[in-house]
């Protein structure tokens, strides 16, 4: 007997439907979410998702303000992984001015985007174990992400929005102290992730929640433009930072994580494993990080790149952040657009949520680590 | 057979999961008890902007950073020679606008910095006028609050411990 279609139909026999709107201050939207569910009894006949509650323009913003303060506003997109907004704006920006920023500049944002992979992929593990019943591991994650926020507030001086990254280079250096104590951490973490591990990947009741739930063929995956490890969880290979390496990438060794079915379970997974190769690319970062200048020779107070258009994009912690970049020669952008990955990985909702039952809603939309800041930007 | 094949190996993560928990249970414990307990920031945090009237020369180049349009200033003009004198008549942060991006303190000039991040944390505001604080020479370096109904400046109510002098590069 198949449980996902309504037992009672045909005709005379319609059944009710009834709406339900989940958000947009349900706690598992993981923001401001609104899901319009249409709902033959416990099955999903109708699903859309409505965006704009945490609208703030930031694109059209920024064609009022300079260079270096647009940066300031980049960190408020993906406000869970900060470092590569900042990242893919100021290589957007850095391709109109045709600057590049020095060795050890380009080393540190490595290392600063990798512990944001990490420190955001710990809020996805400890939410979602949330959202499908399981709070220790959200404890265990938040402790361990306390210490990579720690390493922030040493090392720029915020936790969340950092202003970091800056237009040819980062803004301040780090000290033997604090590599450190960065390696202090990547000792402690590693054996952290086994108990992740434990706690929560190979939980049977994790397992039953969510493996073979939501499942996302390869192919659909691409066709919805999903990128990130939800669509490497569908068993795609496609990773910028092996496609069009940036800031280096290319010389470090890291393996890309693949999930097999594209299930929630493989979505999660994929999380996981990226945390260990992230971890691989700090220690490997830490240990050949040049010497030298932290900016490129050149930048001006107040900046005008030549008119003309940059696209960069940059592997974020969620997929595939783009920077478009129009100049006119003027000291604001002309026009900027962000393709932003939370936003395009969301609109596969409505198709793959159809047919599921009420309670694995709340377990596919926390599989797509989505980040509402990013969505309505 | 399978019933409790599943049962077997529910219980038995259930265990597991349980052992970790009942290790960290003996060691000691990472959460801060906030309101007792203070962590100081490190050196770089970007807290509370602060002003200092005595050394600023009222260039303005902090307004013109700012990406949110929080500060404002105007310059004093001599009694006589009706001539613009680096010294700050007034000076005012919006806190409920500012971002706390440091690009103000980066851009300030002087030495030590006139405008900078202290390592105050706690803000918190009851009003939207303790937002704004503002500054004429001889206010303390937390500066003042405008009260419209008093037609005055006062202190800012829910301001708690000025560390003033870390963090002044």
């Amino acid at each position: 007997m198949k449980t996902e279609e309504p037992l009672v139909s045909g005709p005379g026999l319609e059944m009710d439907t009834m709406f339900v709107n989940l958000g947009p201050q349900h706690p598992s939207t993981h923001g401001v979410l609104r899901l319009g569910l249409t709902l033959a009894g416990e099955v999903i006949t109708k699903a859309f998702p409505d965006i704009g509650y945490l609208h703030r323009g930031t694109e059209k913003l920024m064609e009022t303000r300079s260079y270096h303060q647009c940066v300031v506003l980049t960190d408020r997109w993906d406000y869970c992984s900060a470092m590569p907004n900042n990242l893919a704006f100021c290589l957007a920006a850095e391709k109109l001015m045709a600057v590049q920023a020095p060795p050890r500049a380009q080393a540190l944002r490595v290392i600063t985007c990798e512990l944001n992979r990490i420190a955001s992929h710990l809020i996805f593990l400890g939410t979602y174990g949330i959202d499908i019943g399981a709070f220790t591991p959200f404890l265990y994650a938040f402790r361990e992400r306390e210490m990579i926020l720690d390493l922030y507030e040493a090392l720029c001086g915020a936790r969340l929005t950092y202003n970091y990254i800056r237009l040819g280079g980062v803004a301040s250096d780090v000290d033997a102290d604090w590599t450190a104590k960065c390696r202090e951490f990547l000792e402690f973490f590693k054996p952290r992730l086994d108990e992740y591990d434990t706690l929560l990947s190979f939980n049977p009741i994790f397992l039953a929640r969510t493996k073979g739930i939501g499942v996302i063929p390869k192919e659909t995956a691409a066709a919805w433009g999903l990128s990130g490890p939800n669509l490497r969880g569908s068993g795609a290979a496609y990773d910028v930072r092996k496609s069009e390496p940036y800031c280096g990438y290319e010389t470090y060794d890291f393996d890309v994580p693949l999930g097999e079915t594209g299930s929630c379970w493989d979505r999660y997974f994929c999380r996981v494993q990226e945390m260990r190769q992230s971890v691989r690319i700090v220690e490997a970062a830490l240990a050949a990080l040049p010497g030298g200048d932290l900016m490129a020779k050149g930048i001006a107070k107040l900046p005008k790149p030549p008119a003309g258009e940059a696209y960069a994009h940059v592997e974020a912690s969620r997929g595939d952040l783009g920077i478009f970049l129009v100049s006119d020669g003027g000291t604001a952008p002309y026009r900027l657009h962000v393709r932003a990955p939370c936003f395009i990985n969301l609109a596969i909702l409505q198709d793959i949520l159809v047919g599921k039952k009420v309670a694995d809603v709340i377990a596919v939309l926390g599989s797509f680590d989505i980040v509402l800041g990013e969505v309505d930007r | 057979m399978g019933y409790f094949k599943e049962v077997s190996s529910a219980s038995w993560a259930f265990c597991e999961g349980l052992w970790i928990t009942l290790r960290y249970l003996f060691k000691p414990s990472v959460t801060v008890q906030y309101p007792t307990e203070k962590l100081v920031p490190y050196e770089r945090f970007r807290g509370l902007l602060l002003f200092d009237a005595a050394t600023c020369i009222a260039c303005g180049l902090c307004a013109k950073a700012c990406p949110s349009a929080c500060i404002a200033l105007e310059a004093q003009t001599h009694p006589e020679t009706k001539k613009r004198v680096p010294k700050a008549e007034w000076y005012s942060l919006d806190l409920g606008k500012c971002n706390f991006c440091g690009l103000c303190q980066e851009a300030c000039p002087t030495k030590p910095k006139s405008v900078w991040h202290s390592l105050d944390y706690e803000l918190a505001f009851s009003t939207r006028d303790d937002m704004v604080r503002c500054w004429k020479p001889g206010f303390p370096l937390a500066g003042r609050v405008w009260d419209p109904v008093q037609k005055a400046f006062r202190d800012p109510e829910s301001h708690i411990s000025v560390r003033e002098v870390q963090a002044r590069i």
